[in-house]
């Protein structure tokens, strides 16, 4: 173990350069190097849409730089940063992921365990098109300051959705919710905690209750939270009553609510892709006359990344990718309902008319038609308390 | 208690193996049935104990005391066999196979009958032995015990002592055909060794077309 | 020198470095602060609670139900069809097997539709319930299979079964009838053979995560679930508290088996003298073999044809009875794509193949009872997280720079596939007559002539049913092509996982039936090689 960790740091110290990389050849240099490397790009791969994306971009990198971008499927980020700890912990210089697809507690670990390549995100060419002023959320990831470490990809809020035909009035904050589960015992639930879905759910219902909102932007501690969190357990308390199963048994993730919802089982599903619901009734999952909806007052909203780890093989070739993918046409794309329909990180005053243009700002059913604005995620610190005071409350 | 076989006749995919004969075997009499390998000797002994099943072709009737075996399942037959292997069970000890076929009753009564039978045998203090710890003539004689102590109304012997070796032929042969003689039961044997046949029995011999006739 | 050339093949590929990988994954047990926060968990003791009932009581059903369709069935004209059955049981992964299930009776599944109907679903507390029972009834009718068909090729063994066919008629003579005869000497000759396999049910069911994601309670989940979410975080400190766990819940099991095997052993007294007990014309349970098999079959039966309608329907809401409209966009890009599945088929051939020669040459040249080395191990390999054994061999392949190569995607297949290989074929292996390899070496013949001519056709059917198992186990792996091949080598499992972390049902079900065709294949030849040919 102790060898390994000494290699470890030799190899770290061999690739000290790196960690300031100056573009002193300047971007042409970085291209020029790019050109005949392999990016492995370690994305989540659960909707063909997405791969199918990650295809496209991955032929248009070939034709115009020469790259190879290889999509390596993965069903959860957490193992990359396990793969990138471990390989650099056993010295391997030329590690296997190039370009990672991550946010929030991945990127948290990553950052603080120094597994991380840069920063380059803001020497990228296409990163001036970033709307850094009206989405914080682009430079701050779940509170933690992305110092350049990633470079932004898409948008993601918290938002509701279910069957228009089975839901006479959205609920359009917490409180609606509790009366709406009232009203429909046993047809609304959120996956538990720490599911990322559940934890984002109960973050959501932090924000909403909470007396003093500063409290979120801020390191928290124990005897802290328990007061602030006080008006959140009472609002689940009130809520779990009517759940389904009571608020006893939750279903394990996302997906599952989603089928369940599907099946009829449940009348509201959620999801942080904001127009995950019209990709559904795209692909016939759901039927038609299908809605989506944000609490009135905000829901959460953070924004998606790709990072460098600091023992990829082909740097370069990551960081033209991760360009490209920041680029207009890219983000346009991307933003396209019948692609993917993620929302674009760019502001679209920073773009040229015919750049703009490109994003046709089209709706579909299933959309959101009433976007609500995206509230910043609470600071890292509240996570693990929240996640732990759920689990010693609901869990057993 | 006598065993009656009635125009018994056994046919194969239309070849005759057995031609209808028919025999009464008194208690305490050993009949020898020899005839080549093939010839279905052993296949009239399925026949008897209610085993032949199909593709075989059966005629004829078995009568035990007088009453009709037909139709009785192999185990209600009350007719005990020696097959050419002991076929002792081999997760259970002497003793146990000695056990299995005791008739039910009292735990101590049915233990001393197999001591005893052990005794008998030659082999006290073997109760615990496993199968394959012991020779093949003590396996044969565990064997043949085994049967008698299940009480049977008759026995069937399917050449027992053909995969033994001569000097224990001899011993193993006297040893069966005393403890057989002392219970009185008809029994029927059939082998391919008239040195098989004991001293002074009735011998028949299966002919070329299935006939059998006395020899 | 043989001794050593027959054992290097299991050494080399499969046990140093599975005991390197179980070495390296251990290390954070060493964590105080790990265990601290273990014995902090909250769901620590309901979570291992359910994670030992379900396991014990599914292993339990499983076992009983097999004896007695067993029972019923043996030495009738059934018995062979049984392997068909098996082989397409056996073959359907289990993960398949629960998403298939549940799609039965979960409140918007099949069974709810035809029964409660309503515009909605009804509200019951099926799948996923808190006592974990939908869980144990899936892990049961799974483990069936598995089982029965150990039964049925341990049965059809040539020379044993001979051996049965003569103790059948001898007792039969001693006034025994068929149920006795099954219950006294057929079922625990049977059993003795089942040592092993059964362990490993047990193990399994105990530590399962695919299923109990699936249909297992939820609030708290088994305890195997709680350390998959420790395994797979971010966190070092919450993987070194899964390790921990994952030892734990280890341990318990391991004291669990030991208090087993004491009281199966009082146990067995108490059969011994049933044993001996004297002649019953106790018949043979018929109608409750047909019962339970029949259950078991119409089960499958449904969980296939639910799967096969569910993978061509996107959308299927309550409470239709049938889909609105079908497609075949899931299957259509599933097949659009298929290096994957040629990758795990050459990966399953590969290990399989290359697990049957290692065994065979340990049992070969190694004595008997030195297998309880080779058979420990292989349940350490099972029983403990594929996560945490992946990690630790993770590393160690960082070590020798094995990561991302194909070798080292082989060798991670391997693991599980020969400790199944082996806890498959030992009871067989070592059942088989050692006079019948001595005859032949008498006549002249040499060691591999003896294997060839003599053992491997006595063995035919013990080991094609270990290759089709180690067959199909490589099938499922998915978390080697992740890890240790840092996902650069695509195989099927892997993208079906991928694929289903989205929650797309019609293509989860594509995948899952995908995945199920090659190893039905491998155990229907198994089930023909099996077949004896005497009769």
């Amino acid at each position: 173990m102790m060898q390994l960790t000494r290699r470890g740091f030799a190899i770290a110290a061999a690739t000290l350069p790196w960690i300031r990389p100056s573009l002193a050849g300047g971007w042409d240099a970085v291209l020029a190097e790019a050109k005949g490397q392999t990016v492995y790009f370690n994305a989540w791969a659960g909707s063909e849409q997405i791969n199918a994306y990650i295809a496209w971009a991955g032929g248009i990198l070939k034709a115009r730089h020469g790259i190879t971008l290889e999509h390596v499927k993965i069903a959860d980020t957490a193992e990359v940063v396990r793969r990138v700890r471990d390989e650099v912990k056993a010295g391997k210089a030329s590690g296997s992921v190039d370009l990672v697809w991550i946010n929030g507690e991945n990127f948290r670990a990553m950052k603080q365990d120094r597994l991380l390549f840069g920063p380059f995100a803001s020497d990228l060419p296409n990163f001036r098109f970033a709307d850094t002023d009206g989405k914080p959320t682009v430079l701050v990831d779940f509170a933690e300051g992305t110092e350049g470490l990633e470079a932004p990809w898409g948008m993601a809020q918290l938002t509701f959705f279910g069957d228009g035909a089975r839901i006479a009035a959205p609920p359009g904050s917490i409180a609606e919710l509790v009366s709406f589960a009232a009203a429909n015992p046993g047809r609304v639930t959120y996956p538990a905690p720490p599911d990322f879905h559940g934890t984002t759910f109960v973050k959501q219902v932090l924000i909403e209750t909470i007396g003093d909102g500063s409290l979120l932007s801020v390191s928290i501690g124990k005897t802290e939270f328990v007061a602030a969190a006080g008006p959140l357990f009472a609002m689940l308390d009130a809520l779990h009553p009517h759940l389904w199963r009571e608020g006893k048994q939750f279903p394990q993730t996302q997906a599952q609510m989603k089928q369940m919802l599907a099946d009829g089982e449940l009348l509201i599903a959620l999801t942080f892709n904001p127009n995950e619901p019209a990709n559904l009734v795209a692909s016939g999952e759901l039927p038609p006359g299908t809605i989506a909806w944000q609490h009135r007052d905000g829901t959460i909203g953070n924004t998606h990344f790709v990072a460098i780890p600091i023992n990829a093989h082909a740097k370069a070739a990551a960081q033209v990718t991760a360009d490209f993918l920041l680029s207009p046409e890219a983000q346009a794309r991307k933003a396209d309902l019948g692609i993917w329909g993620d929302p674009t990180v760019l502001a679209m005053d920073k773009l040229s008319p015919g750049e703009a243009a490109l994003f046709t700002g089209q709706t579909a059913p299933g959309a959101v038609t009433d976007p609500a604005p995206a509230i910043p995620e609470p600071h890292g610190s509240w996570v693990p308390l929240i996640e732990a005071a759920w689990l010693e409350r609901y869990g057993a | 208690m006598a065993l009656s076989l009635e125009h018994l006749s056994i046919a194969l995919n239309g070849r005759t193996l057995i031609a209808p004969f028919s025999l009464v075997i008194q208690p305490g009499e050993i009949v020898t049935l020899m005839g080549p390998s093939g010839s279905g000797k052993s296949s009239l002994l399925s026949l008897i104990a209610g085993e032949l099943e199909l593709p075989f072709d059966a005629t004829g009737e078995v009568d035990l005391d007088s009453k009709p075996l037909g139709g009785l399942a192999p185990e209600a037959r009350n007719i005990g066999r020696l097959f050419q292997d002991d076929l002792l069970f081999p997760h259970l000890t002497a003793g146990q196979n000695l056990l299995f076929g005791m008739p039910r009753g009292p735990k101590r009564e049915r233990e001393a009958a197999m001591q005893a039978a052990l005794q008998d045998a030659g082999l006290s203090g073997f109760a615990e032995r496993a199968p394959h710890t012991l020779s093949g003539g003590e396996r044969s004689r565990v064997a043949l015990m085994r049967a008698l102590l299940a009480r049977p109304a008759a026995m069937l012997l399917d050449e027992p002592f053909n995969k033994l070796d001569a000097s224990l032929r001899a011993s193993l042969r006297g040893f069966v055909f005393a403890h057989l003689a002392a219970r009185a039961i008809p029994c029927l044997l059939v082998t391919h060794d008239r040195a098989d046949a004991p001293p002074g029995s009735r011998i028949l011999t299966i002919g070329e077309s299935g006939e059998i006739r006395d020899a | 020198m043989r001794q050593g050339l027959g054992l290097g093949p299991l050494i080399l590929l499969w046990a140093l470095p599975l005991l390197g990988s179980l070495g390296l994954a251990l290390v954070p047990i060493g964590d105080g602060a790990a265990w601290a926060a273990l014995f902090d968990h909250p769901q620590l003791r309901h979570g291992i609670a359910l994670s030992l009932w379900s396991g014990t009581a599914a292993t339990a059903a499983a076992l009983i139900c097999t004896l007695i369709i067993a029972a019923g069935l043996y030495r009738s004209r059934l018995w062979n069809r049984l392997q068909a059955f098996s082989a397409a049981g056996l073959a359907l992964p289990h993960l398949a097997f629960a998403i298939g299930f549940a799609l039965l009776i979960a409140p918007g599944g099949l069974l709810a539709r035809l029964l409660a109907g309503g515009e909605s679903p009804p509200q019951w507390v099926t799948a996923q319930d808190p006592l974990g029972l939908s869980l144990i009834v899936a892990l049961t009718l799974k483990e069936i299979p598995f089982l029965l068909s150990l039964v049925w090729s341990g049965l059809a063994r040539g020379d044993f079964a001979a051996g049965l066919d003569g103790q059948w008629r001898a007792a039969r003579s001693l006034g025994h009838g068929p149920g006795s005869i099954w219950l006294r000497v057929v079922q625990p000759q049977v059993l003795r053979r089942l040592f092993w396999p059964i362990l490993i049910v047990w193990v399994y069911g105990t530590t399962v995560v695919d299923m109990a994601l699936v249909i297992g309670p939820t609030q708290p989940p088994t305890f195997a679930v709680v350390i998959w979410h420790d395994l797979n975080d971010a966190d070092a400190a919450s993987n070194a508290r899964g390790a921990a766990g994952a030892i734990f819940l280890t341990l318990v099991l391991a004291g669990l088996i030991a208090l087993s095997i004491t009281a199966w052993r009082l146990a067995l007294k108490l059969r011994q003298a049933f044993q001996t007990s004297g002649p019953s014309r106790l018949p043979v349970p018929r109608t409750a073999a047909a019962f339970v098999g029949a259950v078991t079959v119409c089960l499958y039966a449904v969980t296939f044809g639910l799967l096969l309608l569910m993978s061509f329907a996107p959308r299927w809401p309550y409470p239709l009875l049938w889909p609105e409209h079908l497609s075949a966009v899931a299957w259509s890009g599933l097949l659009a794509n298929g290096s994957p599945l040629m990758l795990s088929l050459v990966l399953a051939a590969a290990s399989a193949g290359a697990a049957l020669v290692a065994v065979v040459l340990w049992f070969e040249t190694q004595p008997e009872r030195r297998d309880r080395w080779l058979l420990g191990l292989a349940l350490a390999a099972l029983g403990l997280p594929q996560v945490l054994v992946a990690a630790g061999q993770y590393r160690l392949f960082l070590d020798i720079d094995f990561t991302g190569t194909l070798a080292g995607l082989f060798l991670a297949h391997l693991t599980p596939v020969l400790a199944y290989v082996a806890v498959v074929l030992a009871g067989p292996y070592r059942a088989l007559d050692p006079r019948y390899a001595a005859v032949a070496r008498s006549l002249r013949a040499g060691p591999f002539h003896v294997w060839w001519r003599v053992k491997a056709p006595l063995l035919r059917g013990a080991l094609a049913m270990a290759g089709a198992v180690g067959f199909s186990v490589s099938m499922v792996q998915f978390v080697p092509a992740q890890l240790i091949a840092a996902g650069r080598f695509a195989t099927l499992p892997m993208e079906a996982l991928t694929l289903s972390s989205g929650g797309n049902r019609a293509l989860t079900a594509a995948y899952a039936l995908a995945l199920t065709l090659p190893p039905l294949l491998a155990f229907t030849m198994a089930g023909l090689a099996g077949r004896p040919r005497w009769r």
